[in-house]
Order: structure tokens, then C-alpha cells, then sequence
């Protein structure tokens, strides 16, 4: 392996973990979401009726682990063995 | 003998009547309240699990009337209802999936009802509120099947802060129930996701005596 394959290894390896991090900092959702069901703030009226909070769809992006962070992840993977084969030393490339 | 007759028929009624348990409100007599808001603040709602998510569906479009005598809650009757096809999922392909043929039919079974047959095992837990255990009739998918729902109900005589949300007295409505899909013969397979077969339906609603 080479400096400049080494590179690309290094920095393929610090971008999965670094979408791992955010993954999970989202939530850790197994599927990506365009909204959340939240909670509305209650009435006293309400609390006095014995009322549960009512819930509200609320727009808002969730990245879940399908589909995006898995083809993020396998765009990432598949473009550092793509240079990590450009990279190739004419010395790898001779024995074979 | 007239006499016998006539104190052993009083015994009856005083009996009767103080097993009956129900509101101490100042409303009294037989009650009818509507749960249609036209601004659709009821809800019901259910809940499932998926090996990949939890789904909750929820309904603001809620229907339906009650009526019981305020001292007697083992008097109701009534039936609340939501249109099949008002269930929000929260993702559009799914809510498409929830109304088709394979799953809740809204084209040919167009409402989800529950129709109330029986009050039980009463417990009076202050002067307006008091927990039940209430037998119905669930129909879904065009299956009816009995099914006996934990349900919490509050009674609001009218006052200037009930007159906000609505006119009349008010009567708070938190209900909880289990079914199984497969007995109301639904397909448990959503958007390519196994669901469970237990769902767990909740209705979190209140009703007008004045609408």
C-alpha cells in the first residue's frame, strides 16, 4: 500500500465513522423519515378533561439508516476502492 | 301484604339506586354528548411495531354520540366512529398502503366504528371522574368483533373556561384497546414491513352536551 492509497483508506475510514456519528446523533432510525409525530403542549382545560397530549405531524427530515446513510456509506466505499485502484504503484501493477 | 310488598319494592329502588355509580355534577337525567368537532381536536390513534420501526396512525376526524344518565354510567350507549380513510401515517406511500384493498379496504369498508353494549367494573376516582371497563363492538375491515376497552371519563359541568373549547358541559373521553389483525382478517404485511399482529388502538376525546 502506498502514501496515497494509505490517504484514501484514512479518509474513507474518518467518513464512515463520521456518518455513523451522525446517523446515530439522529436518532440511530433504521428508516429515514420526513416527519415526526410530536407531542402538542396541553391545556389546563385538557389536563382537567383527563386528556392524553394530542399528537401533531410535524415536517422534518430523519436520516435513517435506510435508505440514505447506507447509500451514502456504499457511495463513500465505492469511490476509495475506486482511487484506492487508480492509486496503484507501477510496482503493484507489474506483479500482476 | 300490601305493605310488605310496597317496603321490600322501596328496598329495591334505594338499593339500586345507590349501587349506581356515576357523576355528582350538577348536571342530572339522561345526557347526550357529540364528539364531531369542527375543529378537529379528538383523536384516535393507533400503534404498531414493525422489526424496523413503530408505526402510529392517527384520525382527528372523529365522530360519533353518547348519551348515559349522569348518575348512572352503566346507561351508556352510544358508538364513536372515524372514516377509514382519515388515518395520517405520517408517510404518504403508507397512508396509500392503509387504505387499499390489502389492508383496511376504505373503498368498500368506509368507517371504523365502535359500537358500546356494556359498562363495567366502575371505579369512581373523584366527583367528575371515574374509570370503566366498556365492552363494544369494534368493526374494521368489515369484521365486527367484541372487544372491552379501558376508558377514563371526566365530566365538566359548563364554566367560562369550558365555553373556550366548547359550549355546553364537556365530557372527557380516554379510551384503550387491543385487537389482533388476523381476526378481522387484515393483511399484516405494510410497505414490504411485517407488522405485529396486536395493534393498540387509543381515543383521546371529549364531547358537547350542547352540540
Amino acid at each position: 500500500m502506498n502514501s496515497k492509497q494509505k490517504i484514501v483508506l484514512l479518509t474513507a475510514a474518518v467518513l464512515l465513522i463520521g456518518i455513523f456519528i451522525v446517523w446515530q446523533a439522529s436518532g440511530g432510525e433504521v428508516l429515514s423519515k420526513d416527519g415526526i409525530w410530536v407531542k402538542k403542549e396541553m391545556t389546563e382545560l385538557d389536563k382537567s378533561l383527563g386528556l392524553e397530549p394530542e399528537l401533531e405531524f410535524q415536517k422534518k427530515f430523519v436520516l435513517g439508516l435506510l435508505p440514505h446513510t447506507a447509500v451514502i456509506s456504499g457511495v463513500v466505499v465505492f469511490i476509495s476502492a475506486g482511487l484506492f485502484f487508480v492509486f496503484r504503484t507501477k510496482k503493484d501493477k507489474e506483479k500482476k | 301484604m300490601k305493605i310488605i310488598l310496597k317496603t321490600f319494592l322501596i328496598l329495591i329502588f334505594v338499593v339500586s339506586a345507590s349501587l349506581a355509580q356515576g357523576f355528582k355534577v350538577k348536571a342530572s337525567g339522561e345526557q347526550t354528548f357529540n364528539f364531531e368537532d369542527k375543529y378537529k381536536r379528538n383523536q384516535a390513534t393507533f400503534f404498531s411495531t414493525t422489526p424496523l420501526e413503530d408505526i402510529t396512525g392517527v384520525s382527528n376526524d372523529v365522530k360519533g354520540k353518547v348519551t348515559f344518565n349522569v348518575s348512572d354510567i352503566k346507561t351508556l350507549k352510544g358508538s364513536i366512529s372515524i372514516p377509514t380513510a382519515s388515518i395520517k401515517t405520517g408517510i404518504d406511500l403508507r397512508d396509500e398502503h392503509l387504505r387499499s384493498e390489502n389492508w383496511l379496504d376504505a373503498a368498500n369498508f368506509p368507517d371504523i366504528t365502535f359500537f358500546i353494549k356494556k359498562v363495567g367494573d366502575v371505579k369512581v376516582s373523584g366527583d367528575n371522574k371515574l374509570e370503566a371497563k366498556v365492552t363494544g363492538d369494534f368493526s374494521v375491515h368489515g369484521v365486527t368483533k367484541e372487544v372491552v376497552a379501558d376508558v377514563t371519563m371526566t365530566y365538566l359541568d359548563a364554566n367560562e373556561q369550558t365555553q373556550k373549547k366548547a359550549p355546553g358541559d364537556l365530557l372527557g373521553v380516554q379510551a384503550k384497546f387491543k385487537i389482533v389483525l388476523s381476526d378481522y382478517d387484515i393483511d399484516n404485511m405494510i410497505v414490504g414491513q411485517k407488522v405485529a399482529d396486536d395493534i393498540e388502538i387509543n381515543a383521546n376525546i371529549f364531547g358537547s352536551n350542547a352540540l
